[in-house]
């Protein structure tokens, strides 16, 4: 995998790449693919199979009568969608936008779409389960589990309850 | 900041091409157009760091864009990458005469185009 | 099977699902090049090298997609076709009928490959097809003949041949072997408009003979100019030309002409003739009334443009913008007017403004109607649909599809392809019985299903009918009672029992097909549908048949909104709910008990300020205006910071996991102001009214 600042800002592309030739390979090892992104310096992680698409930051219109961490709403092709504000989300404080900050659009279980923004996306990981912790330790509670990627830990988010912003 | 041309009349090779080429990080600006006639217009009121070009198209050839751009004075130190199909060697052969900096086939390996691209930005960042 | 899973669902990825639409509209040329090139065949037998060329850069297209997607069949079975058509413009192979037969054959398969991508199983079949299909193109395609490579006889400058690519080649070979004018036709234009000269410059080459290559080069002012050389073959010899064409500044000089050179060059000698081309290798001489009969038709076909939809989609942007500086224009002509010392002035833009409003009406409906396309390429997709069911299914069942050239909003078309297929699917599998039941019926052994699309108003209705066993009602509600859709004790009409069919999870049968469209249910179509601003209808006669009637918007639902601003925010209203609007003076602001009320022609009307509903910021120094919104009897006064003018929307609902926001009710997309939230005008009066009460 390729240092952050190199390939790892490509989009989708390198999603479809890395999911495309993944059918050619042995299933012998149960490999789970995740998608890497930056926040507050940290790395974290989503299961890649969630990404309909990655974008740039493009701007918001604000949304009344929502929750803090809904920053309000995008317009992308034809579709209009929420953006969630992942750093207030996981209650760390908002940053101003950079050239690397973008919109991951998810899929949603229901059907409907949400966009998640990051610092920046850095590149897609293939681990063996092995790889992948239970859970964090204490009380975490967006974290689902820690990924060891060399010596650090990537934590990988619980999109369920990232998503469910009603309460925050 | 350094600026890239990609030319190429297939709206998905385009994205293709533009989303690998986004690897070369934040200090690279990737603009798009799909005929070699649009290159031609953009070139004089841009300057571009790189072009990559596909060679068929239906205005004009990739070929023939390479020869315009190394024939001229203004561009001539553009570098220049074909991106074609495996098709034909001598088309390969005939880019490479003319001047295009690289060759590359399609399904073309993404990483070695953004290797490839790097270098040759570095070395015109070098220049100027 | 983690690996396999997101294989699949990378298919959704935006290249991918750009290659499939994209692979997809290649397809639809191909065949229509194909058909072209048969009606050719048929005709003078003589083949326009150009849509060979056409066919050839499709299958290199689709190789490229398909490797790109490391769909390693499919790029194979392209790799084949593009190996036969480059044979064929490069003349090595003869396009005879075997040949075209193949054609026709793999762009089928690549469709029917490009159908199943999702389905392993499927995929692994067709693939046996593709091998089977990539051997017969083999055995077709013959040995290439070694190409000439001697091009030295020309008087042309070897960096003009070095651009040639390989067909570009072929095709100088073989205007040389027909003993053509060989010219080169040079021209200089400024760089930032060549255009239109350019294609001046070709096609009156063109009237002539063919342009082998297009080749810039700097011009005298490098920055400025352009200079392009077009490599040319002409039956007329370059004075004779230069006459011709008529273009300023254009010179044409001679590379190689037949009857001054001797010796043809050796390219053209050893030119390579299709194997088993059959014996026509005679010129006939050029009759020139044909030719001019041709370059007549030529230009006919070149009046129309193919226009990219989201270019249309920009201009309709645009006039949008326009509307909004019309607003813009129509409020300063009212100021003026309401100022005794400029009211003349106010008086005369006034003028201006109403011709202003006339001009972009007319420019709106123009740009709509651009957008409009016929049904006719839908129609023709169901007829191969039909015809394929039938071979495979060996069901006598026949389509007739009527209004073809009924015209709609392009991207409803679009949205229609899945829906009509289904049904039409769906009619074929489930409606019509088997040839014994028919007969026994005493009905005709062939069934039918007919498409028939009309315009009604503004509206086009597309009925779907069937001659087939028709809907069982009351097993339509039993059913949908065991699924929970509806109460046991629910009163239910016929018509509304019908109706449960497009109920969520809803399916007549549980046996999933193939041709049914692998349960995609009548619930799709109906959401399928609303999402365009349709309606769908179902009525259905037991043993006689079934009609499923689409009533669709021409153009899609566009709604007339109003943009208020409210500090550095907007926010669309639709215009039916507004009945007039005011600009007041803040002391015009009268408060009772809380609530502030203005004296409206006599009557109190009841006040709300937008920034307090949505918690934004008050500007305490915008002179309010007062949008006046009717619900029923209720009125409701909406203060405002800003108008800014009207807007064609379209409303789209918000997606993200806070649904149903309390006045929102959806947002539209504005040019370059991206996403504006639509008010939702019913929700924000109730909750004033309510408030009221219980005040």
């Amino acid at each position: 995998m390729s240092a952050p600042d190199e390939i790892g800002t490509g989009d989708w592309e390198s999603l479809a790449r890395a999911a495309v030739s993944s059918g050619d390979r042995e299933d012998s090892v149960l490999l789970r693919e995740l998608l890497a992104f930056e926040l507050g310096g940290d790395p974290y992680a989503l299961p890649v199979e969630r990404v309909r698409e990655i974008v740039r930051l493009r701007p918001v219109t604000p949304m009344p009568r929502v929750p803090e961490v809904v920053l309000g709403v995008i317009a992308l092709r034809g579709e209009v969608l929420q953006v969630v504000d992942l750093r207030r989300r996981l209650g760390m404080p908002s940053a101003d936008p950079t050239r690397r900050s973008r919109i991951v659009v998810l899929h949603a279980e229901d059907g409907g779409t949400t966009g998640l923004l990051v610092d920046a996306v850095t590149e897609v990981l293939r681990l063996p389960e092995s790889e992948i912790s239970e859970s964090a330790p204490g009380e975490a509670e967006t974290v689902e589990a820690l990924c060891s990627r060399g010596d650090e830990f990537v934590s990988l988010i619980d999109l369920e309850r990232v998503l469910e912003v009603d309460d925050v | 900041m350094q600026r890239v041309l990609i030319v190429e009349d297939s709206a998905t090779m385009r994205a293709l091409l533009a989303s690998t080429l986004e690897g070369l990080g934040d200090g690279v600006e990737i603009h798009e157009v799909e005929s070699g006639f649009e290159a031609l217009r953009r070139m004089p009121r841009e300057a571009f760091d790189l072009i990559v070009t596909d060679i068929n198209m239906p205005d004009i050839n990739g070929l023939e864009l390479v020869s315009f751009a190394k024939t001229s004075d203004v561009y001539r130190e553009i570098p220049l990458i074909i991106i074609s199909t495996e098709g034909s060697e001598r088309d390969r052969e005939k880019g490479l005469e003319l001047g295009a900096d690289a060759y590359l086939v399609k399904p073309f390996d993404p990483d070695r185009l953004v290797e490839i691209a790097r270098e040759l930005l570095k070395k015109r960042g070098e220049e100027d | 099977m983690a690996a396999r899973r997101s294989r699949s669902r990378s298919r959704r990825s935006k290249a991918y699902r750009e290659f499939v639409s994209e692979a997809e509209e290649i397809l639809e040329r191909m065949r229509s090049d194909l058909s072209d090139l048969a009606d050719q065949r048929a005709g003078d037998g003589d083949v326009d090298p150009e849509l060979v060329n056409s066919l050839f850069r499709s299958a290199h297209s689709l190789k490229g997609l398909a490797g790109m997607f490391g769909l390693d069949g499919l790029s194979e079975l392209a790799h084949h076709l593009e190996d036969v058509l480059d044979g064929m413009r490069l003349g090595r192979v003869a396009l005879d009928s075997p040949v075209a037969v193949l054609m026709d054959e793999a762009v089928a398969l690549f469709a029917a490959e490009m159908s199943h991508l999702d389905d392993p199983k499927q995929s692994v079949e067709t693939s046996e097809a593709v091998t089977e299909l990539v051997g017969r193109i083999d055995v077709a395609v013959r040995e290439p003949a070694p190409p000439a490579n001697d091009l030295d006889g020309l008087d042309l400058d070897p960096a003009m041949l070095r651009a040639l690519t390989e067909y570009e080649e072929h095709r100088l070979r073989e205007n040389l072997s027909r003993g053509r004018h060989i010219v080169l036709v040079e021209a200089t234009f400024e760089i930032l408009a060549f255009d239109e000269g350019l294609a001046e410059l070709s096609e009156a080459v063109r009237e002539t003979g063919e342009v082998l290559s297009t080749l810039p080069s700097p011009g005298a002012a490098p920055d400025s100019q352009i200079r392009f050389g077009l490599l040319s073959a002409s039956d007329l010899d370059a004075d004779s030309l230069r006459k011709r064409i008529d273009f300023q500044d254009a010179s044409v000089r001679s590379v190689w002409a037949p009857d001054a050179n001797a010796a043809v060059p050796a390219a053209a000698a050893t030119s390579a003739k299709p194997h088993g081309a059959d014996g026509a290798a005679e010129e006939p001489a050029p009759d020139l009334h044909a030719e001019a009969a041709e370059i007549e038709s030529l230009k006919s076909i070149s009046d129309t443009v193919r226009v990219d939809i989201r270019k249309l989609d920009e201009l309709m942007n645009l006039v949008g913008e326009l509307v909004i500086q019309r607003g813009a224009v129509g409020s300063i002509a009212r100021r003026l007017r309401s100022d005794p010392s400029t009211a003349r002035a106010g008086l005369e833009l006034d003028k201006v403004h109403k011709l202003l409003d006339r001009k972009i009406q007319d420019l709106q409906s123009g740009v709509l109607e651009v957008r409009m396309v016929p049904l006719r390429q839908v129609f023709e997709k169901l007829s191969r649909v039909v015809r394929r069911l039938r071979r495979d299914l060996d069901k006598d069942v026949r389509l007739e599809l009527k209004g073809a050239d009924t015209e709609l909003d392009k991207l409803i078309v679009e949205e229609l392809v899945d829906p009509l297929m289904h049904l039409v699917r769906n009619s074929f599998d489930h409606a019509i019985e088997s040839g014994e039941e028919r007969r026994a019926a005493g009905k005709p052994q062939e069934g039918t299903i007919g498409v028939q699309a009309f315009q009604r108003g503004n509206h086009v209705l597309i009925e779907v009918s069937d001659d087939g066993r028709g809907i069982d009602v009351e097993a339509v509600h039993t059913r949908a009672v065991e699924r929970g859709i509806v109460a046991v004790d629910d009163v239910l009409t016929q018509h509304e029992k019908l109706d449960l069919v497009f109920s969520p999870g809803f399916s007549t049968r549980d046996e999933i097909t193939e041709t049914s469209g692998r349960g995609v249910g009548m619930d799709v179509v109906k959401n399928n549908l609303t999402a365009v601003g349709g309606v769908v209808d179902v009525d259905s006669r037991e043993g006689r048949g079934t009609t499923v009637t689409l009533t669709l918007p021409i153009t899609l639902a566009i709604i007339q909104a109003l943009v208020v601003g409210v500090g550095d925010q907007r926010y669309a209203v639709p215009l039916t709910a507004v009945l007039e609007t005011l600009l007041v003076e803040p002391g015009d602001i009268q408060r009772s008990e809380g609530r502030e009320i203005l004296n409206v022609r006599g009557e109190a009307l009841l006040l709300r300020r937008l920034a307090r509903e949505f918690g934004l910021p008050e500007d305490p120094q915008a002179k309010p205006h007062v949008v006046v919104l009717g619900l029923g009897d209720l009125r409701l006064g909406l203060l405002v910071d800003r108008l800014e003018g009207q807007q064609d929307t379209v409303i789209k609902p918000v997606q993200g996991p806070v649904q149903n926001v309390r006045g929102i009710a959806g947002a539209t997309e504005l040019g370059d102001l991206g996403a504006v939230l639509v008010l939702d005008v019913a929700a924000v009066v109730e909750d004033a009214y309510r408030r009221r009460e219980a005040a």
